[in-house]
């Protein structure tokens, strides 16, 4: 445990040293900015589901260029070869490097939160969806950062990695688009995979076991196979 | 009746293969506590590959590999502990200062929190850094970098260091200089090297190892006066 406190302090400051925590973070905000002023006075309607919404797509686009640093630039600098031959499991190295960016993007995510205050001042929002919303970004932020980290850990060129886990987000958000084309057996599967068919029904406050799971055992799988990846040597 | 003493390290049989190319193959050696024995050998010969092996970074194909009497693959996390590796590229951490970064090596190798400063200052007066612990890495020199390297390595005392090719890239005055530092580490720590640089061999180790296409070829006892290892060395490739 004091390892990864060690390790996740290392992948923090490393983080908030790069111009790409900042990059990330400025765009994200200026999107949504221009997305939430336009959104207020087209609706006049004091929510944030569509702004959930523009957050989803956002961090499918942002979230590969966070992570595709994370073991591939390790790789690129050989540092990965001072971490794996201290006594270290690799485990703990994986999941300091999913705490470091996943708080990183909840840092930004919280940064929207002044949307909501801006709502607050100019109506009377119902913080109920606005709370579960967020509930929900959180749980996205999870599965993207995880997937984006074992991206990484497969090749040590960055935008490979960053590619590589925009694809695959990509492919989660549009399986059940596909879902129908698929033969038997396969429909159910790409309908259950579907990024956007769990994260929909959460962000507008139905809240299913099953969609948390979803959310919850993906990351955990993404998780252990970067694990893998890197025991595997 | 007294157990014979426990070998600071010792391989018995390793092999790696690297898809179908084997990169070692069966591959024993012994190495006493407090040594300094150098891995000879042209490039792609099997020496990184060995200390890779060693130092756990990869998993060897066949055989058995301990040190300080822990295996490597079994009690990772023992071996490891008595290990300090120095790769050949001296990588580091660009966004850390010099100290910055022995201590994060220090505490990831279990230095107790209250012993890391006096570890680093420690090192840093061993490898003559103690004016660098503020210096951005970035703009550390080569002969600095080996030196931050070897210092990250010996941070928390193991039993056994680890230079991969540590006289790579330096300059002729460099060269003595790292020289005279691993000579000056005989005896508190085991010490295995590598290099394909003859003359500077017979002047630092107490041993020397032979590969050449994966294989041991031969060993010797080697000082600073032999005059014939070059014969020997050619007699062998």
């Amino acid at each position: 445990m004091k390892t990864f406190l060690v390790l996740t302090r290392k992948e923090l400051s490393a983080a908030l040293l790069s111009p790409i925590a900042y990059t990330v973070a400025a765009v994200f905000l200026l999107v949504l900015g221009y997305t939430f002023t336009l959104t207020l006075f087209a609706t006049k309607v004091a929510n944030l589901q569509y702004i959930f919404h523009q957050i989803y797509v956002l961090s499918i686009l942002l979230v590969p260029v966070l992570t595709m640093r994370a073991f591939a630039e390790e790789r690129r600098n050989d540092t990965l070869e001072l971490l794996l031959t201290a006594p270290v499991a690799e485990v703990w190295i994986v999941l300091s490097k999913f705490v470091a960016m996943l708080a990183v993007m909840l840092a930004i995510y919280a940064l929207s939160s002044a949307y909501a205050l801006v709502l607050a001042w100019v109506g009377e929002p119902d913080w109920g969806p606005i709370l579960m919303g967020y509930a929900t970004l959180a749980l996205l932020a999870c599965l993207l950062v995880a997937v984006g980290v074992l991206a990484s850990s497969l090749t040590e060129n960055q935008v490979i990695a960053a590619a590589l886990s925009m694809g695959l987000f990509l492919m989660l958000w549009f399986a059940d688009s596909v879902a129908p084309m698929l033969p038997g057996a396969l429909e159910p599967l790409a309908l259950n995979l579907s990024l956007i068919g769990h994260f929909k029904p959460l962000v507008t406050g139905s809240v299913f076991l099953s969609d948390v799971m979803y959310f919850i055992s993906a990351t955990l799988v993404a998780l252990w196979l970067a694990s893998r990846r890197l025991a595997d040597r | 009746m007294t157990s014979p003493p426990i070998q600071a390290v010792s391989l018995r049989g390793v092999s790696k293969r690297y898809g179908p190319t084997p990169a070692l193959a069966d591959f024993s050696l012994d190495i006493a506590a407090g040594e300094i024995v150098c891995l000879l050998g042209p490039n792609g010969s099997g020496k990184t590959t060995l200390i890779r092996l060693l130092s756990g970074f990869l998993s060897p194909t066949a055989g058995v590999l301990q040190v300080a009497g822990f295996d490597v693959q079994r009690q990772p996390m023992q071996a490891r502990q008595c290990i300090g590796y120095a790769p050949e590229s001296a990588p580091m951490y660009r966004h850390m200062r010099v100290g910055e970064f022995l201590a994060f090596m220090a505490r990831l190798r279990q230095v107790p929190a209250q012993q890391v400063d006096e570890a680093v200052a420690r090192v840093a007066g061993q490898l003559a850094l103690t004016d660098k612990l503020n210096a951005p890495i970035p703009t550390l020199s080569r002969g600095y970098r080996q030196r931050v390297c070897i210092a990250q390595a010996l941070v928390h005392e193991p039993k056994l260091l680890i230079l991969d090719e540590p006289s790579n890239g330096l300059d002729p005055r460099q060269i003595i200089e790292m020289r005279n530092l691993i000579r000056s580490l005989a005896g508190r720590y085991t010490v295995l090297m590598s290099s394909h640089i003859l003359s500077e061999v017979a002047r630092t180790a107490d041993r020397v190892v032979v590969l050449l296409n994966g294989r041991l070829k031969g060993e010797r006892r080697v000082h600073p006066d032999d005059t014939d290892l070059e014969d020997w060395f050619l007699s062998l490739a």
